[in-house]
């Protein structure tokens, strides 16, 4: 059951899955683009705003995809600390449209450090790493919704389609390549899965020895993957493997270059607009 | 007239270990033969010879009197193999696509490969897993699925190389069910395993291969008896009949 | 039919194998009886792959893991993915892969085979490897080359001296019967130019 939790693709019947993959896949490297050009807070905002109802529109299970970003939300935290201490600049001022920040957090008078880290955050470095963290927030974004809505099938086709006009790629090879890494990966995991619990069954916890525990992982699992590798390559040469093959058919409807116009308005947006 | 012919083959590995030693044999089109063998005899040696994945030290084979050096693509294409580990065999990501490979392969239209993964899958009657990915099937399913990946390519000959292994009573009647329905549409069966007791009564003729070399020849009902020797098991009791040896009832 | 179909096919089978084990080996993680950091092996194979496909095609491996990861599939260390996280702090890292593999890789198929010449090979492509992640986070973070130290190679030493003594024996252990199943594949082939 590897593939279930390993790739997010959920299956269901939206616009965006049904999306021409090609033009889903350029979207993607338009939102990211305007995600590494945004300059300024409505340039964060905007897209942000669009993506968010992609997320909605896909029909994706929203929280169960949010309790797997734990990792991502680590690193904003050290993104935003690190940067706020490190780029240097102005203190924050003690007052922001009137208020005395001090006065927001209320701790009690032993733990009054809040003054003094204040005083050695500098302004650039919140605006860095803000910056920073909505890129990332935004990027992560897009990338969930791409990866949601698109079939490893629908994504290995696409990646051929684009590799086709680029000289010295053999993209048929790199597509083949791609389709086995997909298919293998639940294969392999098994195997991984079922020799731990051979060895755990066995005990292998109270061997404390990390060079040991390393070796017990590392040579049997590769050389069964090593000795697999024969089969399938008799198993593809018996069904006649060539690299001239039938190509994927893509379809494009109006609404998939709609979706893709309000991508490229968005980048237009972020590149020539600024308050 | 012989229909598929391996005249003299001897395959001996790069260690020097010989894998088989002067196998000749002649099969007839639609017949259905069994090559019986225990563990490491060369059975699955000898017929990775015949549609052309291992290549012989000595020997040829040749189909319709031609020899399939000559154009292997054209060989492979008529002669499928089923092999033992349905997971290795499995080359695409959904059940369609993994059927769909073979047609690909020969650069056949659209159109046509959607119809022929139509057609197989509907053969094997594994239509309605379509959409599922292969990893999550049964055994036997998995084993079917292979099977409708080799129909895909419209073969004459099809090979199983030990089709039962790792399969449950269910699995094992599925596909057993399978074999002898595809010989009945006029394929020509050869049918690689040590477990006779399953399928034996459906044979015109059994095949045993020992240390590399051909042990017997003949009809199953002949040559069943001496099987023992070779160290298969003797699948009749005292006084059975040759067509009880099945798991099909 | 060309000669080398099945040279080829035989590298691409092998080329998503090892990438199939690198983003498994991002899955996998021992736990250490010293430091906070548990070991994880996708690195640990990406060092394996240099040592058993070359240069080239580890090269191409790797780069191809990275592709994919760029796109938005969860391939990268403890399922996360995308653009993000390659240019995010940690992305130094994985650019730093395609030294590693490239310096295993090379170093180690221009010595003779030995435990220690993959030892050197191993160990340069390592050093190469947290150069790029280390210089990338202060650079990102703005830190000192100190604290940019601290927290992106300090922590790891023990994981890379473990991983670098295993890959190596993994070498010494697996390599020439592969190298000799390649040998005899081409060879292989290479009879059938005869007829």
């Amino acid at each position: 059951m590897a593939q279930i939790t390993f790739f997010r693709y959920i299956h269901k019947d939206t616009i965006l899955h049904r999306m021409d993959p090609r033009l889903k896949l350029l979207c993607l490297l338009l939102l990211s683009l305007s995600a590494s050009l945004a300059a300024e807070p409505c340039h964060y905002f905007v897209p942000l705003f669009i993506v968010a109802i992609a997320l909605f529109a896909a029909r994706l299970p929203i929280l169960a995809l949010l309790r797997d970003m734990w990792f991502f939300a680590l690193l904003i935290i050290i993104v935003l600390v690190s940067n706020a201490f490190n780029v240097p600049g102005d203190p924050i001022p003690e007052q922001i449209f009137g208020t005395k920040i001090i006065s927001w957090i209320k701790l009690p008078d032993t733990l009054r450090y809040p003054e003094f880290i204040l005083q050695s955050v500098s302004v650039q470095g919140v605006v860095a790493g803000l910056r920073f963290a909505g890129r990332l927030i935004l990027i992560l974004m897009v990338c969930t919704v791409m990866t949601g809505t698109t079939s490893l099938l629908a994504f290995k086709n696409t990646i051929e389609w684009f590799l086709r006009p680029i000289p010295f790629i053999p993209e048929v090879r790199v597509a083949t390549i791609i389709n086995l890494v997909f298919v293998l990966i639940p294969v392999i995991f098994d195997t991984y899965t079922e020799m731990m619990n051979a060895q755990k069954s066995r005990c292998v916890g109270l061997r404390k020895n990390p060079f040991k525990r390393v070796s017990f992982i590392a040579f049997p699992l590769l050389s069964r993957t090593l000795r697999r590798a024969d089969e399938i390559v008799y198993a593809m040469e018996s069904r006649c493997y060539s690299e001239t093959r039938t190509r994927a058919e893509f379809r494009t409807n109006k609404i998939d270059w709609l979706v893709f116009s309000v991508c490229l308005a968005i980048l237009l947006f972020v590149i020539f607009i600024s308050e | 007239m012989a229909f598929l012919e391996a005249k003299n083959l001897t395959h001996i590995f790069p260690d020097g270990t010989v894998g088989i030693e002067d196998i000749s044999l002649q099969i007839k089109e639609g017949e259905f033969v069994i090559i019986a063998g225990a563990n490491g005899s060369g059975k699955t040696v000898f017929i990775r010879h015949l549609n052309g994945l291992l290549r012989p030290t000595k020997g040829k084979v040749f189909i319709n009197g031609e020899s399939i050096t000559k154009n292997i693509t054209a060989a492979r294409k008529k002669i499928g193999l089923i092999f033992q580990d349905s997971d290795a065999q499995i080359v695409g990501q959904t059940v369609a696509e993994d059927v769909a490979f073979g047609p690909e392969n020969l650069n056949l239209p659209n159109a046509e490969v959607s119809q022929i993964v139509k057609e197989s899958l509907e053969t094997v009657g594994l239509f309605d897993a379509f959409t599922q990915n292969p990893h999550s099937l049964s055994g036997g399913q998995k084993r079917k699925l292979a099977i409708a990946g080799v129909l895909a390519m419209k073969p004459e000959i099809i090979m199983f190389d030990e089709p039962f292994t790792a399969l449950d009573y269910s699995g094992i009647k599925q596909v057993l069910t399978q074999l002898v329905e595809l010989h009945r549409a006029g394929h020509t069966i050869i049918l690689v395993t040590h477990e006779l007791e399953k399928v034996l009564a459906h044979a015109d003729r059994l095949v045993i291969i020992h240390n590399g070399k051909l042990a017997e020849d003949g009809k199953p009902g002949d040559v069943i008896f001496r099987a023992e020797k070779y160290g298969l098991r003797m699948p009749l009791k005292e006084g059975e009949e040759i067509s009880s040896a099945t798991w099909l009832r | 039919m060309p000669n080398n179909t099945i040279f080829n096919l035989r590298f691409t089978v092998y080329c998503a194998l090892f990438i199939a084990l690198i983003i498994i080996g991002g899955y996998i993680s021992i736990p250490i009886p010293v430091g906070p950091v548990p070991i994880t092996l996708a690195d640990f194979f990406v060092m394996v792959a240099g040592l058993f496909l070359g240069w080239k095609y580890g090269l191409v491996s790797v780069t191809l893991y990275i592709l994919l990861g760029a796109l938005g599939m969860p391939v990268f260390s403890s399922g996360t993915a995308g653009l993000a996280i390659l240019f995010g702090p940690t992305g130094g890292y994985l650019f730093g892969y395609l030294l590693l593999v490239t310096a295993v890789g090379f170093v180690s198929g221009k010595l003779r085979p030995s435990f220690f010449s993959y030892l050197v090979a191993l160990i340069i492509g390592n050093i190469l490897l947290y150069l790029a992640g280390v210089s990338w986070l202060k650079f990102l973070l703005n830190m000192s080359w100190a604290s940019a130290a601290a927290i992106g190679f300090f922590p790891f030493v023990i994981g890379i001296v473990i991983k670098i003594a295993v890959a190596a024996a993994l070498g010494c252990a697996l390599l020439p019967r592969f190298r000799q199943a390649m040998v005899s594949a081409s060879a292989q082939q290479s009879n059938t130019g005869d007829e």
